[in-house]
């Protein structure tokens, strides 16, 4: 777990972002038409995936940027992340040992 | 001997079954999609067998039955309504009737409210009585749909209310939120006036509201209305009119509700089975004779499911084939489609028109028209300094 906060994670680049009008947006391949729906959090976190920053700074960033931010929300952090791998909409870059 | 290896075929069972049990209605609404014969009083003279009924379900449990619906005409006209709920609540199927509430006495109510697993909704389409006779084409309906829902409550149903929205009634939908909490309903529906079977007639009458104002209107259930009330409120337009948020928020989303078209079956009143209650007015959407056809083989053999089955979402057209959401909308109504256009894949006529106006949302499409620019701010950092966690 602890290796996993210190990966830096980048975004697929064929994957395109439609933000809309209520900070919800759509996450969807050109290629397969494969659609997804991200909730403002999502959407904050997927353009923080830019291969420079780690799971650890992404939850950080969230803290000093949101008020009432649950202690859990490194977990939701991590969950979402590695949903995301799963479906092959970003991938992660561990730190060298 | 065939040497060949076996076709592997999806399968799709069949969860639930559409009875549309009555051929007539007691009542004449101006925007019926299936165009009931008008019963001025007593039981239903057609109806589906009781018999043939519990062999339909019998058969169907074995496709995968989970879940069976009872409408019309209008279901409680049938004059065994009890002996088939008691067939459904036998069998530990989920029931849903749709009624228009006029005939559910009592007696009724409480034989619907033993049902463990039931969902009923009542159609009221106006907290004005003048209004919802006018609609619905009898005198003294209006009282007789409220007793209805006032039965189904005291026995513990809390049924939804469904209001299709026209010009008589669009400034009505507050109003009607308050009747139903009054009446201790679950939830409100606002359907869309369809151009199907009287609801065309009501188009040509300019009685269906524009679509423009429509999406407005949606709008205002979604973002103000819903905070005015604690009943759910649902407001059935195509999903790519629908906000993300009130489909998929675990907080405040209450889901897709997307016509299950790869899991149900319709039954007509005269024992046929259709794509759905379309079968009434679209004889190329029958696809047997629940009398003479079993069951399976009209399920797993049809055609036209078979079409279905292999070519929606991918063969959509028009405005379907570039929506982001065609995998979970499915071109929203299938039947409606092929009522206005006698093509399976011809897009949902709400979208298309609203697409060729200019109306549909950009980013909701796989290719936005370059004179209607997305409303996205992709190039902008966040903005979420004290916005509060989502």
């Amino acid at each position: 777990m602890d290796e996993y906060i210190n990966t830096k994670m980048t975004a697929n680049p064929l994957i395109v972002l439609r933000e809309e009008f209520d900070d919800w947006a759509i996450l969807f391949n050109p290629d397969t038409g494969d659609t997804y729906a991200l909730n403002p959090l999502g959407v904050f976190i997927w353009k923080r995936l830019d291969g420079t920053q780690t799971v650890s700074e992404i939850t950080e960033a969230i803290r000093t940027s949101a008020e009432n931010v649950p202690d859990e929300v490194g977990k939701e952090v991590e969950d979402f992340l590695r949903d995301i791998v799963r479906l092959g909409l970003a991938s992660g870059e561990k730190p060298s040992s | 001997m065939n040497n060949e290896p076996n076709e592997i075929k999806p399968f799709f069972p069949l969860g639930e079954l559409y009875f549309y049990l009555t051929g007539d209605c007691n009542l004449r609404c101006r925007h019926c999609w299936i165009k009931p014969k008008y019963l001025l009083a007593g039981r239903s003279s057609s109806y589906l067998d009781k018999t043939l009924f519990a062999e339909i379900i019998a058969q169907a449990v074995g496709l995968g039955l989970s879940g069976v619906k009872l409408t019309g005409g209008e279901p409680l006209l049938h004059p065994q309504i009890a002996d088939l709920i008691a067939i459904v609540q036998k069998g530990g199927l989920r029931l849903t009737i749709e009624t228009n509430g006029t005939l559910c006495n009592r007696e009724i109510a409480e034989k619907i409210a033993s049902v463990e697993n039931v969902f009923v909704s009542v159609s009221i389409d106006s907290p004005d009585q003048d209004i919802h006779e006018w609609i619905r084409g009898k005198k003294g309906c209006f009282f007789e749909a409220v007793a209805g829902v006032k039965n189904l409550v005291q026995f513990g149903v809390r049924p939804q209310i469904i209001m299709t929205i026209m010009h008589s009634n669009k400034d009505q939908l507050e109003p009607l939120v308050r009747l139903a909490e009054s009446l201790g309903a679950g939830s409100v529906k606002f359907n869309i006036l369809q151009p199907t079977a009287r609801g065309e007639q009501m188009f040509a009458d300019g009685e269906a509201v524009d679509i423009a104002e429509l999406i407005k209107l949606g709008k205002w259930v979604d973002e103000e209305l819903s905070k005015t009330t604690k009943l759910p409120l649902y407001y059935d337009v195509p999903l790519a009119f629908r906000s993300l948020k009130s489909m998929f928020s675990p907080k405040s989303g209450n889901g897709c509700h997307t016509c299950g078209i790869f899991r149900i079956l319709g039954v007509l009143a005269d024992g046929s089975y259709a794509l759905c209650g379309i079968g009434e007015t679209v004889p190329d959407l029958i696809f047997g004779d629940a009398a003479h056809d079993p069951l399976k083989n009209v399920w797993e053999n049809s055609a036209v499911l078979n079409d279905i089955r292999a070519g929606l979402p991918a063969k959509l057209k028009g405005v379907c084939s570039e929506c982001l959401l065609k995998h979970v909308c499915l071109g929203s109504c299938i039947a409606q489609n092929y009522y206005s256009n006698r093509d399976l894949w011809a897009p949902h006529w709400f979208c298309q028109e609203a697409y060729n106006r200019g109306l549909f949302p950009a980013s909701r499409l796989r290719r936005p028209p370059e004179n209607q620019p997305l409303q996205e701010k992709e190039k902008q950092l966040p903005e979420a300094k004290n916005s509060g966690y989502p």
